[in-house]
């Protein structure tokens, strides 16, 4: 047979193609491989180059490439490549994500509070505190709670605290002598609604006593300390506590605040807060340089408010990983990399570099920063947070999306939805992602 | 004598030849390879393999994926994120579609007239069209902002309030539709210029000739001619309006309130990468190439039974 009919041809190539689809949906009973890459293997790279991933925490980048000369000095067989990887942490997370499926991964990574935990639940980072102790170096210089806070269960931990930060009270004290205010942060956030309308009248029009964060943006992390000071939280462990009262009484203040126009929310608060459009401004420590540079007033920076002079705030920031699919000589350079970018001098470069806080404790019993912070007591202010932190709650930090459901909700209280109903919503669609994402995964 | 035996006549039409010859088959087949072969590879695969992702409950950073049958698409229907959305996504779309098309004829038409100066103009209209969405996003980000920008500014001079656009849904929807719209006038008017340029100039004179107004010579004479050009454009300025991305992720990254400017392509985005839950992703993704495909498959019917007639 020598002809062959259109019709023949186009039925060869749909059956081609039918083959063709079936082939590529084999496997999909049960479970079914990604194509993500291993846990143990090579992950591209060679192990005479550090591939270091950072988002350059609080515009970090000319600290952290002194910091990699200082490390490839003391390591001349050592080359790191320093890769911007985004323009903050959720873009970092989002990167690695894409490496983990193309196979080129990272030597180290920084991962946020928010995103390590479903990397390190998912089998992606290697528990740094086992290759400390194999490659001879101590976690005990850490600060405790610091480096508590990359742990979940058993011993393991899977990064170590790098940019780490707290939320302050920053506050506008031109505006705050125009309103007859005294030059200090609030008691409680009762006393702060109170001053609203001095403020205000202060401000003029326009303007907000208080700029928060947008949901698209931290309101998830600094509306935690408003919540915690009036008794309320996100969740006891992997149960959701939103719509018990000290919540549900917080999101009422916050909606009260928007009602009464004492609350802009940004997605660029910082720039706001610079920029004089309002009076307060709850943010990370991190972002003292910034607005010290931006902003045109005398700056007054307080601890967050809380009743009863029960005073706590989360930690915040990020740390420093390393993938759990690069070579084990590419672990071991990469830990003596980590260790070295957060070893007392490196923290201390980089902490009075940017406002975060020293993450050694060795570094704040160093006497050039105990001087330094003496002379800067605003920077000094985080470090005296420090031991009244208290751990996130999972449902924002270990919950697939945490954050962005969290900050949802916030942004329709603020719009005006009823706080209850806005927070029973954000309990059940909690409970069903740790069901469905969080459960399965981890250890009975 | 005998009289040789006549062949019968032919009865109806010769036989005809079935089919080609097996040389031309393989020949067109080895020419449209390379292409096919791409096309298996970067575009039939991928999306055979989202299709039977959106089957899973694959969590973006897990080597493995669990098949979880259609509970992703009971899922959907029932998420009141996804029904905000899909409203979105239809307002959007409806919106830029309409509206880019109508101001484009209309621009087209304006300087197909011998104006002078009409070729820089007919530039300046057709810029934004190559500028990168991001940047228009980040420009118009001043154009929009509640505190400096240029419309509040505008505004104030006249004494006139202008809301946050940035904290109310419906107002920040309305921006990215009209950044967008702004970005991508250039190209209706351009392809609708082409069209006014090519049509048959003779009929609108012996309409004009016979006394018919000016409004029954557009909708009589100069838009059945131009047919062909809108089916061609309400195809391809609606599979580009709802794949939007770049504008709605610099200028209010799906806001506010979670969803406000979100449509069906962030959403994928948002779940994936955001939420980390690429199952569900793939889901989302997959649903809105079904409801491409028919909304396409609706236009090109149309079109065909425009050209009949």
């Amino acid at each position: 047979m020598t002809d062959m009919t259109r019709r023949g041809l186009l039925t060869a190539a749909g059956g081609i193609a039918v083959a063709g689809g079936l082939a590529a949906c084999a496997g999909t009973g049960g479970s079914t491989s990604t194509n993500s890459g291993s846990s143990g293997g090579g992950g591209g790279g060679n192990s005479s180059q550090i591939e270091f991933w950072s988002n350059h925490p609080a515009m970090s980048k000319a600290t952290e490439q002194k910091l990699i000369a200082g490390f490839e000095k003391k390591n001349p067989s050592l080359k790191v490549k320093l890769v911007d990887a985004g323009k903050n942490y959720e873009e970092v997370g989002q990167k690695f994500n894409a490496a983990l499926g193309g196979g080129n991964q990272p030597d180290v990574v920084v991962v946020s509070d928010v995103t390590w935990f479903n990397f390190a639940l998912n089998k992606r980072l290697a528990d740094v505190a086992a290759l400390l102790a194999a490659n001879g170096l101590s976690s005990s210089d850490y600060v405790d709670s610091l480096y508590a806070d990359y742990n979940f269960q058993g011993s393991e931990h899977y990064a170590l605290p790098y940019s780490r930060s707290t939320p302050l009270f920053y506050y506008n004290k031109d505006v705050w002598k125009k309103a007859g205010l005294p030059d200090r942060g609030p008691k409680d956030w009762d006393e702060f609604t109170s001053w609203c309308p001095a403020l205000q009248k202060a401000l003029g029009s326009g303007k907000a006593p208080i700029i928060l964060d947008d949901g698209s943006d931290y309101l998830d992390w600094t509306f935690q300390c408003i919540a915690w000071s009036y008794g309320g939280g996100y969740s006891d462990k992997w149960t959701p506590t939103f719509s018990e009262a000290g919540t549900v009484k917080a999101g009422q203040v916050l909606q009260g605040w928007a009602k009464k126009k004492y609350l802009k929310t940004s997605a660029d608060s910082q720039s706001d807060f610079s920029a004089g459009l309002g009076a307060v401004l709850l943010e990370s420590t991190g972002d003292i340089s910034g607005i010290q540079k931006d902003g045109k007033f005398g700056l007054g920076v307080a601890f967050v408010p809380a009743p009863n002079g029960i005073k706590t705030c989360p930690t915040g920031g990020a740390g420093l990983a390393i993938p759990q699919g690069i070579s084990d000589a590419r672990k071991k350079n990469a830990i003596k990399f980590i260790e070295f970018m957060t070893n007392a001098q490196s923290t201390i470069t980089f902490s009075q570099a940017t406002g975060y806080m020293p993450v050694r404790k060795s570094a704040l019993d160093d006497s050039a920063e105990k001087a330094y912070l003496a002379k800067n007591p605003e920077y000094a202010l985080a470090v005296t947070q420090l031991p009244k932190t208290r751990p996130q709650a999972y449902a924002r930090v270990f919950v697939p999306g945490g954050g962005a459901r969290i900050g949802q909700a916030l942004d329709k209280i603020v719009a005006g939805s009823d706080v209850t109903s806005t927070f029973k919503e954000l309990d059940a669609s909690t409970t069903a992602a740790y069901n469905t994402q969080v459960k399965p995964l981890l250890k009975a | 004598m005998t009289s040789a035996a006549v062949p019968p006549a032919p009865v109806g039409d010769p036989p005809r030849r079935r089919g080609r010859p097996i040389g031309e088959w393989t020949l067109a087949g080895l020419l449209l390879l390379p292409n096919l072969v791409l096309l298996v590879v970067f575009t039939y695969r991928p999306l055979i393999d989202n299709v039977r992702l959106s089957f899973t409950s694959w969590n973006i950073s897990a080597p493995v994926a669990h098949y979880i049958g259609t509970a992703n698409y009971v899922r959907w229907w029932h998420d009141p994120n996804s029904h905000q959305v899909l409203i979105n996504t239809v307002v959007f779309t409806v919106a830029t579609v309409g509206v880019s098309m109508v101001l484009g004829l209309a621009l087209a038409m304006l300087l197909d007239q011998k104006l002078r100066g009409r070729n820089i103009v007919r530039s300046v209209l057709f810029a934004p069209f190559v500028i990168s969405g991001a940047a228009v996003g980040i420009a118009f980000q001043f154009v929009f902002d509640p505190n400096f920008g240029l419309i509040r500014d505008l505004a104030q001079r006249v004494g006139v309030t202008v809301p946050d656009f940035y904290q109310q849904p419906h107002w920040a929807l309305f921006m990215v539709t009209v950044t967008y719209i702004w970005k991508n006038l250039g190209y209706t008017f351009v392809i609708y210029l082409a069209a006014l340029q090519g049509r048959r100039a003779d009929l609108d004179e012996a309409a004009e000739i016979d006394g018919a107004s000016p409004w029954r010579r557009f909708t009589k004479v100069l838009l059945p001619q131009l047919r062909p050009t809108t089916y061609f454009l309400s195809i391809t300025v609606l599979l580009n309006s709802v794949q939007v991305f770049d504008i709605i992720n610099v200028m209010t990254r799906g806001g506010p309130q979670g969803y406000g400017t979100a449509t069906m392509v962030y959403q994928v985005y948002k779940e994936t990468f955001v939420n980390s839950q690429a199952g569900y992703g793939a889901t989302i993704a997959t649903i809105m190439f079904v409801f491409l495909l028919v909304v396409t498959l609706v236009q090109v019917r149309l079109m065909d039974r425009g050209r009949q007639t």
